[in-house]
């Protein structure tokens, strides 16, 4: 039931001259969701937002958009969704507050209490010129004007570039604001920390081919930390021995570093059981590692 | 680093050298292929004073007519405006586009860079003359055309010259200024300025000599092309080319990089005043931005402005006032004006006022002036969004494609209209104040003609923005088309066996019917508003079909 999901699509693929940017894309994100889209640089994130977008007709399938074809009913969609491209340009002569006004004028029904609302939140200057501002602030104007429709489904491209931590952190709950709300949105990044905070599930694509769809919680199981264990006294590295998800032992007196995928629970159980731990520190392994770790086999040669 | 820098200039430039040459070289081949075929003793009888203003030597042949009509100015505008926009581009620039700083970041002095950029610009603009003088060459040998006498080289050095002057001239601006605009700016205004100087100023008696305060004076006023290389005037330019290298060297070491930021515009300090904010807010803050149309216009007004005032004052008010202070002789003698040579600037019997008007104002400057306006909106208003990835934004909003080809039109008609608006005003105060005693009615319906032919050129760049999204492409794709349908416009009728092939350019549909002596041709208008509407259609239905850029 198409009419039910955000977000449809079905084998899309896009094709630029022989290179295939995006090749037989199967999703279906249901309303109220937050999706987070994966991939490293040139995976095919920005093929995909931009077809949904009508910027780019697919070469083969097709996507719906709560219900209405992304070609066939595009301005209808976009009524109803906000968008934040990639590496976003705006008019460098504009300030910010032109900028809003301009998009509100050409969309229309824009409140624009909720607008300096948006602003104040993420502490965005609407005075001063676009072109004077630095990256990140500039992005501030893009989150604005995607929110300030309130739009059923956000699609956002890298939203967080720029951004300082705590102005992340305050984008995050509006994400989970709106979510809660009912709206759906998908956020493309390259970074599986920013991705997992907020997403409920995440895609991965690689070579322009969706290789996973997990919810977040499966997917911070795989993920592989190299874990940094400190104990007051020296320790014996057969005790890590055995102990499901753990790899790689490197034992140094009080100091044990060791890979580990699976629930932490596990891991702190067996080692506190005898040895009083000081301190722990986990580093999460990036994205590429998980990829070579998990979908290597999966991985089609393009 | 000369090497790395002229490899890139070079790769960066090629393409629009390249086009210029075949356009240039395209123009020359079509020239002298006419006046080889047509009697020249039209232009030997003519008497001396009256050759001298139009250039042409008492051993006029078909070499040197065709040499003085092609490359003289438009061949000579051609290679300035290559070197002056390397020059504007090569430090002003490179820190407007933020890569100066990449740039300096390597172990090189400020003056060391911006010694490759000159060298890189002389050495480019050598190419382009000598592509210039091989075009030159190969023609008349093409068309067995005996070019005894003429000396191409020595013309083509003096169009390098003056070239190399103004392109030296806007580095040293740029290096200043920082300012890539401005130095291309005021460049191009002296460059224009001191064109119509040398060719304005000795029309009157007393004034001769004013014309020597001009760059373009060295370049031109010695003849070249008959007489050989005049190394005094040649001098006069190397000197100048010296004293403003050594000023740039001077103002590119005394000054703080500019950031990458926005110049501070008078709206800008109206809108921060207290007392003025509300008024300006409501005028240029929320109004340019309460649609596409209006957004188009606020990015094109100052281009608007600037060709409006000169259409009015210049090619108007003063041409008319002009009229009556010209040498009676020059009167008398222009009934003597060959056809041929007057049909570049649009025809016209220059001994009437009509006719005057027809030279000096709407055979080539009225066009122009229309087209300055229209094709940079047309070239610009979707491929430039596209460039500047904005296009995705706004395409984001719940609007149709043709929605914002159609918006983007509204802009470029009415601006169109505008120009057209003030060359009418200025002709018809003009014709006024000069006593000419044009027809009101005729002067309105010419100008209408003119910002219609003005809307097919525009809409033309539209066409090839919509359908390609490349700038570079529409913008000199529609100027190509222009230039070479106006010299086919010019040049066919001269010959009476392809005259009605005329009929194919648009510039037909203009001038043909002398609506200035016999007022609106309505099927020609029509002619031309239809040609207008077609375009149109194809520019929404290429922009319609086809995927946005990702630059």
């Amino acid at each position: 039931m198409t009419e039910q999901l955000a977000i449809h699509t079905e084998r899309l693929t896009k094709h630029y001259g022989d290179v295939e940017a995006l090749v037989d894309l199967d999703l279906d994100i249901p309303l109220g969701e937050i999706f987070g889209y994966l991939g490293p640089n040139g995976a095919g994130k920005t093929t995909t937002i931009r077809t949904l977008l009508d910027e780019i007709r697919p070469t083969s399938g097709r996507a719906t958009i709560l219900g209405m074809d992304t070609h066939e009913q595009s301005v209808e969609i976009r009524r109803h969704i906000g968008y934040l491209p990639g590496d976003l340009a705006l008019y460098p002569n504009l300030t910010g507050r032109d900028t809003l006004t301009y998009f509100a004028n050409l969309r229309g029904g824009v409140d624009w209490a909720y607008v300096e609302q948006l602003a104040e939140r993420l502490d965005a200057d609407l005075t001063k010129k676009v072109g004077d501002l630095s990256s990140g602030n500039r992005q501030k104007i893009g989150l604005i004007q995607a929110f300030m429709n309130r739009p059923q489904v956000l699609i956002m491209d890298e939203p967080s570039a720029g951004l300082d931590p705590l102005v992340q952190r305050e984008f995050q709950s509006m994400l989970r604001e709106v979510a809660a709300e009912g709206s759906t949105v998908f956020l493309s990044s390259h970074t599986l920390s920013e991705v997992q905070r907020v997403a409920h599930r995440v895609g991965i694509i690689r070579n322009g081919k969706l290789i996973a769809v997990e919810s977040v919680a499966s997917l911070r199981a795989k993920a592989i930390r190299t874990v940094n264990l400190f104990f007051d006294q020296p320790v014996d590295g057969s005790v890590f021995e055995g102990l499901p998800g753990v790899r790689d032992v490197a034992v140094e007196n009080q100091h044990v570093m060791l890979s580990f995928d699976g629930r932490m629970e596990t891991l702190l159980k067996a080692i506190t059981d005898g040895y009083s731990l000081v301190d722990i520190t986990t580093q999460e392994a990036d994205l590429e590692e998980i990829f070579l770790t998990y979908y290597r086999g999966e991985q089609v040669t393009a | 680093m000369l090497a790395t820098i002229l490899t890139k200039t070079f790769l960066d430039r090629w393409k629009g050298m390249a086009i210029g040459a075949v356009v240039l070289g395209a123009m020359l081949l079509f020239g002298m292929a006419t006046y080889r075929d047509i009697d020249l003793s039209l232009y030997t009888d003519l008497p001396e004073a009256l050759r001298a203003i139009m250039n042409i030597p008492a051993e006029a042949d078909v070499g040197s007519l065709a040499y003085g009509a092609i490359y003289s100015s438009y061949g000579a505008l051609t290679l300035a405006g290559l070197a002056l926009s390397m020059g504007s581009a090569s430090i002003a620039g490179e820190e407007r586009d933020g890569t100066l700083g990449l740039l300096l970041g390597n172990p090189k002095s400020r003056t060391a860079v911006l010694a490759s950029k000159a060298a890189t610009m002389v050495l480019l603009t050598a190419v382009g003359a000598l592509v210039l003088w091989g075009a030159g060459l190969l023609v008349p040998a093409v068309l067995g055309v005996d070019i005894t006498g003429t000396h191409v080289g020595a013309l083509v050095f003096h169009m390098f010259a003056v070239a190399v002057f103004f392109g030296a001239l806007s580095m040293a601006v740029g290096a200043w200024t920082g300012k890539s605009g401005m130095a291309s700016g005021i460049s191009v205004a002296v460059l224009v300025l001191s064109f119509f100087a040398v060719g304005l100023l000795p029309l009157f008696s007393g004034l001769e000599n004013g014309a020597k305060a001009f760059p373009w004076y060295y370049y031109d006023a010695s003849q070249p092309v008959l007489n050989g290389v005049d190394w005094g005037h040649v001098g006069v330019l190397l000197v100048g080319i010296g004293a403003l290298l050594a000023l740039a060297v001077v103002g590119v070491n005394r000054r703080d990089l500019r950031e990458r930021t926005l110049g501070v515009t008078m709206v800008d300090r109206l809108r921060a005043a207290p007392l003025t904010k509300k008024l300006v807010d409501r005028l240029a803050g929320s109004a340019r931005v309460s649609r596409i149309a209006m957004k188009t216009a606020s990015e094109y007004q100052g281009l608007l402005i600037v060709t409006a005032y000169v259409m009015f004052l210049m090619m108007g008010v003063l041409i008319g006032i002009m009229y009556q202070f010209l040498d009676d002789t020059l009167a008398t003698f222009a009934e003597n004006f060959p056809e041929a040579l007057l049909a570049l600037v649009g025809g016209g019997d220059m001994s009437t006022p009509e006719g005057w008007f027809q030279v000096e104002t709407y055979g080539l400057m009225a066009p122009i002036g229309v087209m300055v306006v229209t094709i940079a909106i047309g070239a610009k208003a979707l491929a430039g969004e596209e460039a500047r990835r904005t296009m995705g934004l706004l395409l984001a909003n719940p609007l149709p494609r043709s929605k914002v080809v159609l918006e983007k039109t509204v802009t470029m008609v009415v601006y169109a209209v505008v120009v057209g608006v003030a060359t009418f005003a200025g002709v018809a105060l003009g014709s006024l104040l000069g006593g000419l005693g044009l027809d009101i009615g005729n002067v309105a319906a010419t100008s209408l003609l003119v910002t219609l032919l003005g809307l097919v050129f525009g809409a033309f760049a539209l066409v090839l923005s919509a359908a390609t999204g490349r700038v570079r492409v529409a913008l000199f794709g529609a100027i190509g088309a222009a230039i070479a349908l106006h010299l086919f416009n010019a040049f066919l009728p001269l010959n009476d066996s392809v005259a009605g092939l005329a009929r194919l350019s648009p510039f037909y549909y203009y001038l043909s019917s002398d609506p200035l002596m016999n007022g609106m041709a309505w099927g020609h208008t029509t002619v031309l508003a239809g040609l207008f509407v077609a375009l149109l259609v194809a520019a929404v239905m290429f922009f319609d079909r086809r995927d946005l850029r990702q630059n």
